[in-house]
């Protein structure tokens, strides 16, 4: 305690002389203390400010002080900051000092205080704090609306990649209040019971238009949001600086990508040299210029400074003025004197300072490509000859030039076009020949291809050919074509020929191209072969002929066969015994035929080998139109003759026969089983000979069915299968039965006609109208029966008298021989009858003569209505007329009642008129029975009777006699 | 989305510029139902969301959920389509006309916001208004016609202070501005539709309040919501305000 008084009393002791020099340095006493403290909040960049003054000085004096500020929030023992603030204060100055929250303050109430300290080295005692001042509360809640939720802050600017905090005060103390970014919630922390915070890290830009923070009371209830606008601003990329005349800078830079926000205007740049300490403000976002200092500055330090609200960013270069020169473009480009192989360029640059030099490049391109490049030093005014040139080309040229102190960029191009001017054809042009005989004229067609444009030397205008005759001198004939014709055509006599062919452009004329065509038939029976297609196109070799070759050409047709052909040939030299045909016209499947010449001395071409060939080889498109001969039993010949191998798509190597049996087991010998695409069995017969074209199928089976189908094949496959034709195999014998059977038929029908021919030869000898009853057998008949009182009536005897037949109306039942049908049914209602009339009107004979019909002879005499009413008698039965209705039952019935006697049969049971008969009983011929039908009643006709005995002609009804519906004559009764 | 605008947006300048050429040649057409049938298509194109709405959610971000159903409330700063339907024919031209007007004003504010879309959409609002004024015309010389009464609306009250919104409000507004916008001009079509008929079948000077049968007029942007706001009763004569909340 003694101890501590003691070290109290040195303090003071130690203090007192201290005390009087403050009191002569300051004339206030300490402490200092701030005074009329105010805070005020500034909601757009969320800082609170404060202003205060320290009243206590003297006037006219400064004193460094230090003010230590504590910043409480929501209350003032909840202390968030706590600064010391070290500054020069005077006498009523009012001091000022900002912070800036976090937390945006409108979401809670804040309390500032401070106090103060002297820090001045002046006083070297140790300074100790005043007094705090009293709080001052910075609530922005209260210039809030009446909305029930705010989020906060509004329209914020924040830099990209920044972390910004956001709150909402909320006037309903809900719990149900959600926040969103960009439609996603975010979660942060309570602070208070209606305040909330949400800390966003690292922001990025999404739109122009901000991006969009909101917090709503769940289930559509209030709503409160912001809008943040995110800045981007990029450090610029390639800053550079050059000149074209040293006398002006211009700076370029790329920027990159302005957020373009419509918070904040874009991005400034400002361009700054550190040697000079100028500095410009850039109107264009990439580039600047900048003045030359008259000086002879040569070194320059530039920074690009980009500037936007919230940051800046800048870029530095370092560089010599003199390495920076980037020549303007050249002028005035253009062609002089330009002729068929040369051309001056002339040019002229922008002079850079003084006596300066520039390295000029000047390329000359045709078609596109760098031809000629050449470098020229100049001052002002630059000129090259080019040389080298092709005439009537058309060519570009062009300058760039380069500072030649320091080489640093090119300068931008200058392009100028220009043509050489012409020149005579450089080159014969290549001719060929086809000679064809027309109406016994040789007629040469003369081709010739265009010259290159290298050779060409400017338009070719024409085509003179010159035909000279080798056989006789005679005036040379001139032909001048106009181009762009490329053939002419020559008739010529049997003379040999020679032949010039020049092509003319504005210039002249080219060297000729010289032929001779032969005036004797040409070596047309050659070596053929073949040739193989590559990718590469048809390899072509041959044998030389003759030792004095001076060439060879290859001539063949781009198209197919069956197109007119254009004719192509090539140009060989004479050691050469090999080529290669190419074309672009070369298609697969398609035939080529070359024709190789040999070139003699003479100039006269000989043809030495053809070759044909193909680029691909196909498979046959078509199959060959069989036809089928020679059918028989066994065999059958096929052929397909019309059919072109030359024209197939590939070398026909032969044939392919395929034959189906409807068995389908056994195939015919020299046939093999092979299975077709289809999957069906048939047979196959393979023909390797493609010149043969036809097949005969043998053993087959007869009245068979076979299905044959032809198709060629190549090296690459067969043809299409094709339907198959059906043939059917004939019987073994039915040719022998043919070879009988048809001459048979044939001499049938001659004999048929024969017959016809001679019916009336034939009638009269087989079967007369009127038989001759001299020569009937009835007749021998009698005489053998040795009757004497039987004669043969003769017609001269014969007395014409009318005799009249009447059938009694009796109603009795009467049939018709041969339809048996019952007259009950056709009941007779007047008599019939027979008339017997004179025949003098028609008779030309020596008498009257009665004509009526002898039924012994009817046969059928019922079948005539007219002349069937005869009157049958009632007592026979219908059923006894049946035996006389044919001819045997008849003679048999003549035969047996001839022997009878006449006399057997009473007359009146007869019950018949009688009708008179011309001939005796005793005539008649059994052997000639009339076959014809009776004429109708009406006839007239005379006809030769027979007069049969009564006997024979009436049987009594009880025996059954057959002719008891026939009307017969009666003994002794006869009319005549 | 992008195609039918593309499609559209031809058309848009068409009608534009044929209307903008019919107002400045003072050329009106002469047939009622030609005119009236212009003026059909014209509120049906203008009642179309894809021509300024729909790009301006797009635009400003507001295609989220929780923002997009705000912007399909329609404010009440239209006239509702019972309120159209119960002014006379004159009153209704001049109400369009009007509201239209103030439109345009508020849209030139947005230009920033849609340069493309507000430039279509003032051309047709203006070729708009331009037959807006030539059926006032030929109405006025029909036996319907009314005192003559200037098509433009007057100046109206002086919009209050209104604290300066911030640019989230500012979407919202705007987004339910051009909500109303097309919501108004369905209420116009659908008017319209309505005349052709009342027009045949009477020359009452009030609408009918009957919907035409077999109406096809396109579906509006807004069901319901813009018939309950300015109720103004049948006779009375709906005056203009002057503006539009912002």
């Amino acid at each position: 305690m003694a101890l501590f008084a003691v070290f109290q009393t040195t303090f003071l002791l130690a203090l007192l002389p201290l005390r009087t020099y403050e009191s002569e340095v300051l004339s206030e006493p300490l402490p200092l203390t701030p005074e009329s403290l105010k805070v005020s909040v500034n909601s757009t960049r969320q800082c609170l400010h404060l202003q205060w003054t320290v009243h206590s000085l003297a006037y006219h004096q400064e004193l460094k002080m230090v003010f230590q500020i504590q910043i409480s929030r929501f209350k003032t023992s909840n202390v968030i900051w706590v600064e010391n603030y070290r500054t020069t204060v005077k006498r009523n100055r009012v001091l000022h000092w900002s912070w800036e929250s976090k937390l945006p303050l409108e979401c809670a109430a804040h309390f500032i205080r401070m106090r103060s300290m002297v820090d001045d080295a002046r006083i070297p005692k140790p300074g100790f704090w005043s007094n705090w001042s009293s709080w001052e509360e910075a609530d922005a809640q209260n210039s809030l609306g009446r909305d029930p939720l705010f989020v906060f802050p509004k329209d914020k600017l924040v830099e990209e990649g920044s972390n910004v905090t956001i709150c909402y005060v909320s006037r309903i103390h809900q719990d149900n209040i959600s926040c969103y970014l960009e439609g996603v919630q975010i979660y942060g922390e309570q602070l208070d019971r209606s305040v909330s915070a949400f800390e966003l890290k690292n922001v990025s830009f999404i739109r122009k238009k901000g991006t969009n923070v909101f917090c709503k009371v769940d289930q559509g209830g209030a709503l409160g949001g912001i809008v943040l606008f995110v800045s981007m601003l990029e450090e610029p990329k390639d800053f550079s600086c050059e000149t074209q005349d040293l006398k002006t800078l211009t700076c370029t830079w790329d920027p990159g990508s302005d957020t373009g926000l419509s918070k904040q205007p874009s991005q400034s740049y400002t361009l700054f040299e550190s040697f000079s300490g100028k500095k410009t403000l850039c109107k264009h976002r990439n580039w600047c210029n900048w003045q030359v200092a008259q000086d002879s500055q040569e070194t320059y330090n530039f920074t690009l400074v980009a500037e936007n609200y919230l940051r800046k960013r800048s870029v530095s270069i370092l560089f010599n003025l003199t390495q920076r020169v980037h020549p303007m473009t050249p002028y005035k480009l253009f062609p002089k004197n330009v002729g068929a192989t040369n051309a001056t360029m002339t040019w002229k640059v922008h002079s850079i300072g003084n006596n300066s030099t520039l390295l000029c490049q000047l390329e000359l391109l045709a078609e596109g490509k760098v031809i000629q490049q050449h470098n020229v030093s100049i001052k002002v005014n630059g000129e090259y000859l080019l040389s080298e040139l092709e005439p009537d080309t058309e060519y570009v040229a062009r300058v760039r030039c380069a500072y030649t102190n320091h080489f640093w960029k090119w300068s931008e191009l200058i392009s100028q076009k220009f043509n050489t001017a012409e020149a005579a054809p450089s080159e014969a042009p290549d001719v060929w020949r086809n000679m064809k005989m027309v109406s016994g004229h040789p007629t040469v067609s003369l081709f010739w291809k265009p010259l290159s444009k290298v050779h060409a030397n400017g338009k070719i205008l024409f085509y003179n050919v010159i035909v000279e005759n080798l056989d006789k001198p005679s005036r040379l004939e001139v032909l001048s074509i106009p181009a762009p014709a490329r053939s002419t055509e020559l008739t010529l006599s049997q003379c040999s020929y020679q032949i010039h062919v020049t092509a003319h452009n504005n210039v002249g004329p080219s060297p000729a191209s010289v032929i001779v065509i032969s005036g004797g038939p040409g070596n047309e029976e050659v070596e053929s072969g073949r040739v193989n297609g590559t990718e590469d196109g048809f390899s072509v070799s041959w044998k030389p002929q003759s030792g004095d070759a001076t060439g060879y050409v290859v001539e063949w047709c781009d198209g197919p066969q069956d197109l007119p052909c254009v004719l192509q040939w090539k140009n060989l030299g004479p050691n050469t015994t090999s080529t290669v045909i190419s074309s672009g016209a070369f298609r697969p499947g398609v035939r080529y035929n070359f024709r190789i010449y040999e070139i003699s001395a003479k100039r006269m071409a000989h043809l030495l080998e053809t070759k044909a060939g193909y680029l691909e080889e196909l498979a046959p498109s078509d199959n060959p139109q069989v036809v089928m001969s020679n059918l028989t039993s066994h065999s059958f010949t096929l052929s397909w003759k019309d059919y072109s191998t030359e024209s197939q798509p590939g070398f026909i190597q032969g044939y392919h026969v395929y034959l189906k049996t409807k068995a389908g087991e056994h195939c015919p010998p020299a046939f093999e089983k092979t299975v077709l695409p289809e999957d069906s069995v048939c047979c196959r017969h393979t023909i390797d000979n493609p010149e043969q074209k036809t097949f005969v199928v043998e053993n087959l089976q007869p009245e068979s069915i076979y299905e044959f189908f032809v198709t060629p094949y190549t090296s690459v496959g067969e043809g299409p299968l094709d339907a198959f034709t059906k043939i059917t195999t004939p019987d073994e014998y039915s040719h022998i039965l043919i070879r009988i059977i048809l001459p048979m038929i044939f001499c049938v029908l001659i004999v048929m006609i024969i017959c016809y021919l001679k019916r009336q030869w034939l009638k009269e000898k087989c079967y007369p109208d009127i038989p001759d009853p001299y020569k009937s057998s009835v007749l021998s008949l009698i005489k053998s029966k040795e009757n004497p009182h039987l004669t043969i009536m003769n017609v001269n005897d014969c007395v014409p008298d009318a005799i009249e037949v009447i059938n009694k109306p009796e109603g009795s039942k009467i049939q018709f021989l041969g339809t048996r049908k019952s007259l009950t049914e056709t009941e007779f209602t007047k008599p019939a009858y027979i008339y017997l009339l004179p025949t003098e009107k028609n008779y030309s004979g020596p008498g009257p003569c009665i004509c009526f019909e002898n039924f012994t002879y009817n046969q059928a005499a019922s079948d005539f209505a007219s002349c069937g009413h005869f009157p049958v008698t009632p007592q026979a039965p219908p059923h006894q007329l049946g035996p006389l209705t044919s001819p045997e039952n008849l003679l048999k019935a003549l035969e047996q009642n001839y022997m009878n006697s006449l006399g057997e049969i009473p007359a009146g049971e007869a019950n018949l008129n009688y009708v008179s008969q011309l001939a005796s009983p005793t005539s008649g011929d059994k052997d000639s029975l009339p076959t014809n039908p009776p004429e109708p009643a009406l006839c007239s006709e005379y006809k030769m009777q027979m007069a049969i005995p009564l006997g024979l002609a009436s049987a009594p009804p009880s025996e059954n006699s057959s002719l008891s519906s026939t009307t017969l004559l009666g003994q002794g009764e006869h009319y005549c | 989305m992008r195609a039918q605008r593309m499609r559209r947006t031809p058309l848009s300048v068409i009608l534009g510029l044929l209307f903008l050429s019919m107002a400045a040649t003072s050329k009106c057409l002469g047939k009622y139902h030609e005119l009236l049938l212009q003026l059909r298509r014209q509120a049906d194109h203008m009642q179309d969301t894809s021509t300024l709405l729909d790009p301006y959610i797009r635009i400003q971000g507001l295609d989220t959920p929780g923002l997009k159903e705000r912007c399909r409330e329609c404010p009440r700063a239209f006239p509702s389509e019972d309120a159209l339907r119960g002014l006379s024919r004159q009153g209704f031209l001049r109400t369009l006309n009007a509201t239209l007007g103030l439109v345009l004003h508020r849209l030139t504010a947005l230009y920033q916001d849609l340069p493309e879309a507000q430039q279509l959409v003032g051309l047709n609002i203006r070729g708009f208004r331009s037959n807006i004024h030539c059926m006032s015309l030929l109405l006025r010389s029909s036996s319907e016609a009314e005192t003559p009464e200037p098509t433009q609306p007057g100046p109206g009250p002086t919009p209050p202070p209104t604290p300066p919104s911030d640019a989230f409000q500012h979407k919202l507004k705007s987004c339910r501005f051009l909500r109303g916008y097309h919501c108004f001009m369905h209420s116009v079509g659908q008017v319209l539709r309505e005349w052709g008929e009342s027009r045949s079948r009477s020359r009452s000077r009030r609408h009918s309040p009957r919907r035409a049968p077999g109406d096809t007029a396109p579906s509006g942007p807004c069901r319901g919501g813009a018939r309950r706001m300015w109720p103004f009763r049948r006779d009375r004569r709906l005056m203009p305000r002057g503006h539009l909340p912002r």
